[in-house]
């Protein structure tokens, strides 16, 4: 047996049961393209009216969609009544395929996932192979929501009495996945927002700077922080009730003159030497490293199993459980991010700090983290210095040896004294959540200061306030570049072309392009600037062959469109996007007309060159 | 263990078994075969591996979560997040007998058109736009574009200025040839980054990057578009406030969105509608109305097809519920178990 079912047959199998017309989700483009081959290999082909009736919409189509005439694919379309539908082909080719299922008029179309959300695509039918798709460079299960994206094209109103999901294995398949996406409820929007640069400007730019905060506040993301901090509230309310019988004694902070007391004394017995503090960065963090505490190290999440310090080490130390299950020792400094999230489990004093089966369970749970845990925003505070590098006093000069309540004391202080830094560290995580996003604008604004772009009192500059309606990834790298006249008197194609640099963030091969020499030293140059940025901006692609293909596509204005996809392995709807995404970097550029008339007016030219033939059959 | 221990005991391990195993341990392990999980797990690092070999000679026990499809004599129940007050119903639908193909397929085909009826959901999400900013979460295909243009119409009725905004170049230009065709192409504009076509029609149709734009421009006093007059803006799939790199566009939007204006967010998959209604309430100026059902209009069913052409249904019972957990088709879990075993020794034998 075939380890998937053929996509001939499939179609077979479908027309006999009167399944379509069906939308086939395959992995990838090339199991798309492939599965279409399949079909040209095959005798049969459908009725002649219904290849006749396809053929016409098509060159309907056509009129207002050139590229569509004598598309390769075009003639299979009409023969076997099945097509390709992914980001590898033109919007036009893309648009034709909709505009014949919505018709009816085509049994099958094989599609990437991608189709899932938007485009308006019904069949009677959806045929799903997968259970996972490729997102950034990795795969990674299907969400409940993608799946039912996926299954809910099946059916159409006014069409259909009822609609049909197929599943068929694969060797990429888990039916576990795709059960549990049909019959469970799509998962939580959580908040994704961002600062970045242009929206520190822009904000800056219409309000006074005590206004933001509260602007910040309207966001979802603090509509949710909210959230947490209510149930952090919560469990604070708990602690408060179970500190009541720990209130105050002879002494009112009876659990702080214990324990320096209590230390005090211990020092004084052993002679040890005090313990150097911590810097500043990892003091704060520590009372978040707590056994359970999901991390990220490196590379990648890691949950902690215990703190501790050595005798020997400056530093305190952390053993953590990484995702792949294996167990390091690693500085606390060298934690990278603390999320709000703590698995729970129960310690255990010696290696490996939990039960074997609990380390099992731990890492099965590192894997099932969403991605987008949020992050606990940890401030470092003076004050904290203070009470960790307790200074050591003789145990003479306190009261406590002949105190009444000392029997007390002694008794109480270990329970109390672990609810009071208990109820320290949720005061300091609700401090964080509510004050995280402020903190991470007025970073954003720092920098923005130091760069010139806004003034010591958060006012825009006259370089803030051109740069703020430049408003695209890699803001920073731009607007630097236009300051440190990098395109000054800059031809458009060389223009275009280092914003297609800029603009592509796919990875998908393409081939060697010749390229002038002058494109060649700019994209140095924008290298060696992103590269300086790097601290405060993640740089960007910069790849050679997509800039040398844009200036090609603007200095050889009669270079025609199927002549500049044969010189790239890209495939053709990708270029598209590569050019339009450009298109988009340089129309932020040519609203720069009032500070910077001559650079706009390049940026103009640029796109109208660029917008021929496929660029100008769609707004 | 040795290597040649570790190997015997995980070859005699269904696959199903296997992928349990390396789950979180194997990167892509659902992409291997039964040799090559082997080959991985033997090369693990000694950490990881003691641990592997730990969960290996535990008794085999059925987890909930991921039961293994073979050797399981009873229906095969998967049990999500079941309590226990459940398990009576739970075993009588299992106890029904499973349906069968003919059923699976009946009633298929084509109804005759009917004379249009607004569903009650879209006549409330309309009515209630004059007072409330709506939130539309309902199935794929449940007709939000009706809701969107009567929205639409009611506010041009009324001088109003409407934005219609789609995360994808692709959708606005379907809507575009759309509203274009419904209003007359005079009344509907469209803009991109460099192209303003028709930009001071009434009816405007962008991506929400265009529309955060326009509203900072706004907002700082630069306006081009007639945004005083601004009655109604649309955000189409606005489950993309989720999405890791664009999501933040859409909280701007919502937050900047003028305070005459009112907003309606359609989507088809948000698990926490309740909250975004709850937010939107707590900054607007009106409060939100939600609208959420899960009832498909058109049902849907599902079969499984095996690769030799043999179709089968995919659950026990006909229709899919929601958040009941879900019984596999006996036949389903046998051919799966048989295919399984086949492709197993189809790559045994090269
Ligand atoms: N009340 C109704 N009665 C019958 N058919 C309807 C009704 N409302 C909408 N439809 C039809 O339902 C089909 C799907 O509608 P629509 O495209 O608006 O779905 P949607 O909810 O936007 O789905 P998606 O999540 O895929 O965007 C359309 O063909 C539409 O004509
Ligand atoms: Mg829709």
């Amino acid at each position: 047996m075939p380890p998937a079912i053929h996509p001939v047959q499939l179609v077979e199998v479908l027309r006999r049961k009167q399944l379509t017309p069906a939308i086939v989700f395959l992995t990838s483009r090339r199991a798309c393209d492939e599965a279409i081959s399949a079909f040209q290999r095959q005798e049969g082909s459908l009725p002649p009216e219904r290849t006749q009736a396809i053929a016409t919409v098509l060159e309907q189509l056509a009129v207002d969609y050139p590229s569509i005439t004598g598309h390769p694919l075009m003639e299979t379309v009409a023969q076997f009544g099945v097509a390709a539908h992914h980001a590898g082909h033109l919007p036009s080719w893309k648009i034709a395929i909709e505009e014949l299922m919505r018709q009816g008029q085509l049994d099958a179309v094989f599609a990437t996932t991608t189709l899932a959300a938007g485009v308006d695509f019904p069949a009677r039918t959806v045929v799903i192979t997968q259970s996972s798709v490729r997102k950034a460079r990795d795969f990674s299960d299907l969400t409940v929501g993608e799946i039912q994206q996926l299954a809910g094209r099946g059916g159409r109103r006014g069409k259909d009495f009822v609609g049909f999901v197929m599943i068929t294995p694969s060797p990429y398949i888990d039916l576990q996945v795709l059960s549990k996406g049909l019959t469970g409820f799509p998962e939580a929007i959580e908040s994704q927002f961002v600062i970045s640069y242009p929206m520190v400007l822009n904000l800056l730019k219409a309000h006074p700077l005590d206004h933001i905060e509260g602007i910040l506040a309207k966001s979802f993301a603090q509509f949710q922080l909210n959230r947490r901090v209510d149930v952090h509230q919560n469990s604070l309310d708990t602690i408060h009730q179970d500190m009541r019988p720990f209130g105050p004694r002879v002494c009112t902070d009876w659990i702080s003159q214990w324990q320096v007391y209590d230390q005090a004394r211990r020092r004084h017995s052993q002679r040890r030497p005090a313990s150097q503090p911590d810097p500043p960065g990892t003091a704060a963090k520590l009372p978040f490293l707590t056994p359970g505490r999901v991390i990220r190290v490196s590379k990648g999440f890691a949950v902690i199993l215990r703190q501790y310090r050595s005798r020997g080490q400056r530093y305190p130390m952390l053993s953590i459980l990484r995702a792949k299950g294996t167990m390091t020792e690693s500085p606390a400094m060298m934690v990278n991010h603390i999320y709000d999230h703590v698995l729970e489990f129960t310690t255990l004093r010696a290696f490996p700090w939990c039960s074997p089966t609990t380390l099992s369970h731990l890492t099965h749970e590192l894997t099932q983290l969403p991605s987008n845990l949020p992050v606990l925003p940890v401030l470092a505070d003076e004050e904290q210095q203070n009470e960790e590098s307790l200074t050591p006093v003789l145990t003479d000069e306190f009261a406590c040896p002949t105190c009444p309540s000392q029997p007390a004391c002694r008794k109480d202080h270990a329970v109390a004294l672990r609810l009071r830094q208990k109820e320290k560290g949720i005061i300091k995580t609700i401090h964080a959540l509510r004050t995280g996003l402020w903190l991470r604008f007025q970073k954003k604004s720092h920098v923005l200061h130091k760069f010139g772009y806004l003034t010591a009192t958060s006012e825009l500059t006259s370089e803030g306030d051109w740069a703020r309606l430049i408003r695209i990834d890699h803001s920073l790298l731009i607007t630097e570049l236009i300051r440190m006249e990098a395109f000054a008197a800059i031809e458009p194609a060389l223009l275009a072309a280092v914003m297609a640099g800029i603009a592509h963030d796919d990875d998908r091969p393409g081939s060697y392009q010749r390229m002038s020499p002058g494109l060649s030293t700019m994209l140095h140059q924008v290298r060696a600037v992103a590269d300086s940025l790097a601290s405060y901006e993640d740089p960007p692609l910069l790849r050679t062959d997509v800039a040398a293909l844009t200036e090609q596509w603007i200095s050889q204005p009669t270079l025609s469109w199927a002549n500049l996809v044969r010189k790239t392995a890209m495939a053709e709807g990708d270029v598209y996007r590569l050019f339009a995404r450009t298109i988009e970097f340089l129309s932020q550029i040519q609203t720069l007309k009032i500070s910077h008339p001559s650079l706009a007016e390049t940026a103009i030219s640029a796109i109208t060159t660029m917008r021929r033939e496929v660029l100008e059959e769609l707004p | 263990m040795t290597n040649e221990e570790l190997t015997g005991l995980l070859q005699a391990l269904p696959l199903r078994q296997l992928h349990d195993l390396t789950r979180g341990r194997v990167h892509r392990h659902f992409r291997l075969g039964k040799r090559r999980l082997i080959e991985v797990i033997l090369s693990l690092p000694p950490e990881s591996r003691s641990l592997l070999e730990v969960d290996v000679l535990k008794p085999k026990r059925q987890s909930p979560h991921q039961p293994s499809l073979e050797n399981s004599p009873q229906p095969f129940v998967a049990k999500p997040t079941q309590k226990k007050g459940r398990g009576k119903a739970k075993l009588s639908a299992s106890l029904e007998p499973p349906i069968t193909v003919s059923e699976l397929l009946d009633g298929l085909g084509v109804p005759t058109a009917q004379p249009f009826h607004a569903d009650p959901w879209q006549i409330e999400a309309i009515s209630k736009l004059a007072t409330n900013d709506v939130i539309a979460s309902v199935p794929t295909g449940s007709g939000k574009t009706y809701v969107a243009i009567e929205a639409t119409r009611r506010a041009l009725e009324q001088d109003q200025t409407v934005i219609y905004t789609s995360p994808l170049k692709a959708l606005s230009n379907t809507k575009y040839m759309e509203f274009s065709q419904l209003f007359g192409a005079d009344r509907v504009g469209i803009l991109t980054g460099d192209r303003k076509d028709n930009a001071q029609a009434p009816l405007l149709i962008m991506t929400t990057e265009i529309l955060r734009n326009l509203l900072y421009d706004a907002a700082s006093g630069q306006i081009d578009v007639r945004l005083n007059t601004l009655g109604l803006v649309i955000l189409d799939e606005s489950q993309y406030l989720a999405d890791p790199e664009r999501g933040v566009v859409w909280e701007e939007t919502i937050i900047f969105c003028p305070s005459q204006a009112r907003l309606l967010l359609l989507s088809a998959s948000i698990g926490n509608p309740q909250d975004l209604s709850s937010w939107l309430t707590s900054i607007r100026a009106v409060p939100c109305h939600l609208i959420h059902h899960q009832n498909r209009s058109v049902p849907l069913r599902a079969g499984y097809l095996h690769p030799d052409g043999v179709m089968v249904p995919f659950f026990r019972t006909r229709d899919i519920t929601k958040g009941r957990g879900f019984t596999f088709h006996p036949e389903t879990k046998r051919l799966l178990a048989q295919y399984e075993g086949e492709t197993l020794g189809h790559r045994n034998r090269r």
